[in-house]
């Protein structure tokens, strides 16, 4: 096809968007609904994600190691009390008289030892090793005023009753119950303290949230083009004549065919752009309700490109395959006849 | 592929093609539409057109008359290829139409121009773009568009009207724009269904005197019509079909 007649046509698809106007700005609303929508789910699903993901960083595994204080406090804390209650005449309680056999962990480098084991663990990203003191230093800070006491007693009794301990963070949600029993298998580990099923429950949730929201992006995608190809139908048929003429006098069908592509194209590119506004718009009204319960919207600027880019895509997707598919059915339909209208 | 289907590209005709027997004569001679037993039954299973003969030489001025229903609008669709003859051989401007694949169609319309009894302009432009956009079609360059146009709508006396839209146009008028349109490409063949249907008939004498004036200049000229005082006043050619056939084809004006 030659320039000149490509400019004429582009002229020409601009010019049928404004002479067909009331049935552009029907099309271009419904465009803008579906988009808008898509635009809803996208920020919906990247939103949730990212609360998803500092929920899911805060699942960090508690870890307590086999040390004395495990035994005489921790949860698997074995037969010292009972044998206790029968050898000794009661009173005074004999930890001190625990065995070192009975616990693994018995001083700092050991229990250092244990986490650069737990370092080795597939989907272990970092081991922060928590000594006896450090740990009651920081439970002492986060327990209630009164329960403090309940630590200073068992402090006069048997010095610091805390286990060495760990703080480990999980790289992934993925394998978390085969981590977990890693963790729990490796030598000095007495115990292991997690949030497992939340995060279980959440990634649940996000995953869902993730579906739902790729099949309204699919659906109304497909909606998109139908009403793409419907407009063009019913401007293809208010047109017929204006085709018939074209092919009167000589037109090939690629050149009836383009100022169709072309009012679709923009149709789309306009559809588009109005979508970017509402939907920044509309982000913001309900960026600044919520501000008071969550100000942690991500900022529209962030997602402003990606989304621009699919409705532009969506719409000139739409709008080109919508005309060319509509065009071509109509074209080998109707053929060269010209009939009277 | 293409070389399969059509083997010597033997829709577009050779003079060879076209008339074996006449090889020595000059080209002038050679007709610029011929049917060959054609016949054209449509779907319905109306017999529209039986066995036709006939030849049409450049330079010539035709009517086809007839009563209704006797074939004129089927025989004008069989020159510009809106219909496929069934059976024989239709030769247009050196196309054989009936061997011609669907996209050479708008070659062949290029070597035409087709004026309507309904004038077919297009409402929502106004009546230089109506003639312009037949130019677009073929690619032309936007100043000779300007030109060509602005020379034609003066010849059908409309210059002063290009900015005006059909509806503010008489039938006559539009009808004038119509034929500019047909006219711009410089058509060898001009072809009009009862072009005179629907102006009065005072216009359609005028209309009838601008065609002449046009096959003066060399342009073969087909012209469907009802109109006995056209015929009869304008000395030209007359093909009359009934029931499908020729029944006459009278070399000045007689019925
Ligand atoms: N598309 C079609 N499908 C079926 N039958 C048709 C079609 N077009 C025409 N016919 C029939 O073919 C016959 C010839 O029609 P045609 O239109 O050629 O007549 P005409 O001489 O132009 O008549 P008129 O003077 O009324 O325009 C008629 O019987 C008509 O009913
Ligand atoms: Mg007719």
């Amino acid at each position: 096809m030659k320039i000149q007649s490509v400019k004429y046509l582009t002229r020409e698809g601009f010019r049928n968007v404004w002479v067909n106007r009331l049935m552009s700005i029907a099309s271009i609303g419904v465009l803008v609904a579906c988009m808008v929508l898509i635009g809803m789910a996208l920020l919906i699903t990247k939103n949730v994600d990212r609360t998803m993901q500092t929920l899911e960083q805060q699942n960090v595994v508690m870890v307590y190691f086999n040390d004395k204080n495990s035994v005489i406090y921790g949860e698997n804390a074995v037969a010292p009390n009972a044998s206790d209650a029968t050898a000794s005449d009661g009173g005074a309680t004999e930890t001190n008289d625990i065995p070192e056999s009975a616990y693994l962990v018995h001083n700092e480098q050991e229990a250092l030892a244990v986490c650069e084991n737990l370092k080795k663990i597939a989907n272990v990203t970092s081991v922060e090793f928590i000594s006896s003191d450090e740990a009651l230093k920081r439970a002492k800070e986060t327990v209630l005023e009164g329960q403090a006491a309940a630590f200073e007693i068992l402090e006069e009794e048997n010095g610091n009753p805390m286990s060495h301990g760990a703080k480990i963070t999980l790289q992934s949600m993925e394998n978390f119950d085969a981590t977990i029993s890693a963790i729990s298998a490796t030598s000095g580990v007495d115990s292991v303290v997690s949030h497992g099923d939340l995060a279980k429950k959440i990634s649940g949730i996000k995953s869902a949230i993730n579906l739902i929201c790729f099949w309204i992006i699919g659906i109304l995608g497909i909606i998109s083009l139908v009403i793409v190809s419907n407009t063009i139908r019913v401007t293809m048929y208010n047109r017929k004549l204006e085709i018939s003429i074209m092919k009167a006098v000589g037109a090939t069908d690629s050149f009836v065919r383009l100022p169709f592509i072309i009012e679709g194209m923009l149709l789309g590119v306009i559809s588009a752009l109005i979508s970017e506004g509402l939907i920044y718009f509309c982000y913001r009204v309900a960026g600044e309700t919520m501000s008071e319960t969550f100000n942690t919207l991500i900022p529209f600027s962030e997602e402003a490109l990606l989304l621009l880019g699919i409705f532009l895509a969506i719409g000139i997707f739409a709008g080109a395959v919508g005309s060319a598919f509509m065009i071509s059915k109509y074209l080998k339909k109707e053929g060269s006849e010209f009939k009277a209208l | 592929m293409d070389n399969q289907v059509f083997p010597n590209d033997d829709f577009i005709l050779t003079p060879d093609t076209v008339f074996p027997e006449d090889k020595h004569i000059v080209t002038p001679e050679k007709p610029i539409i011929e049917f060959r037993g054609v016949s054209k039954t449509y779907q319905t299973g109306t017999h529209a057109l039986k066995d036709v003969n006939i030849q049409i030489h450049p330079g010539e001025f035709v009517f086809v008359v007839g009563a209704s229903g006797a074939g004129k609008s089927t025989f004008m669709k069989l020159i510009m290829r809106e219909e496929k003859a069934n059976t024989g051989d239709v030769l247009v401007n050196g196309y054989n139409l009936t061997k011609m694949p669907r996209k050479q169609i708008p070659m062949l319309r290029r070597t035409m121009g087709i004026v309507f009894q309904d004038f077919r302009l297009i409402p929502t432009m106004d009546v230089f773009d109506n003639v312009a956009f037949a130019m677009h079609v073929v690619g032309e360059k936007p100043n000779v568009i300007r030109r060509e146009v602005a020379k034609a709508l003066s010849q059908v006396g409309l210059g002063h009207k290009a900015r005006s839209k059909p509806a503010e146009l008489s039938g006559g008028e539009q009808q004038r724009v119509g034929l500019a349109r047909a006219l711009i490409n410089k058509p060898k063949l001009l072809i009009a269904d009862e072009p005179t249907g629907n102006v009065d008939p005072n216009m359609s004498y005028e209309i009838v005197e601008m065609l002449s004036r046009i096959n003066q200049q060399g342009t073969t000229v087909l012209m469907v019509t009802h109109e006995h005082n056209l015929v009869r006043d304008f000395h030209h050619r007359v093909i009359m079909l009934e029931g499908g056939t020729i029944v006459a084809d009278n070399a000045e004006g007689t019925i």
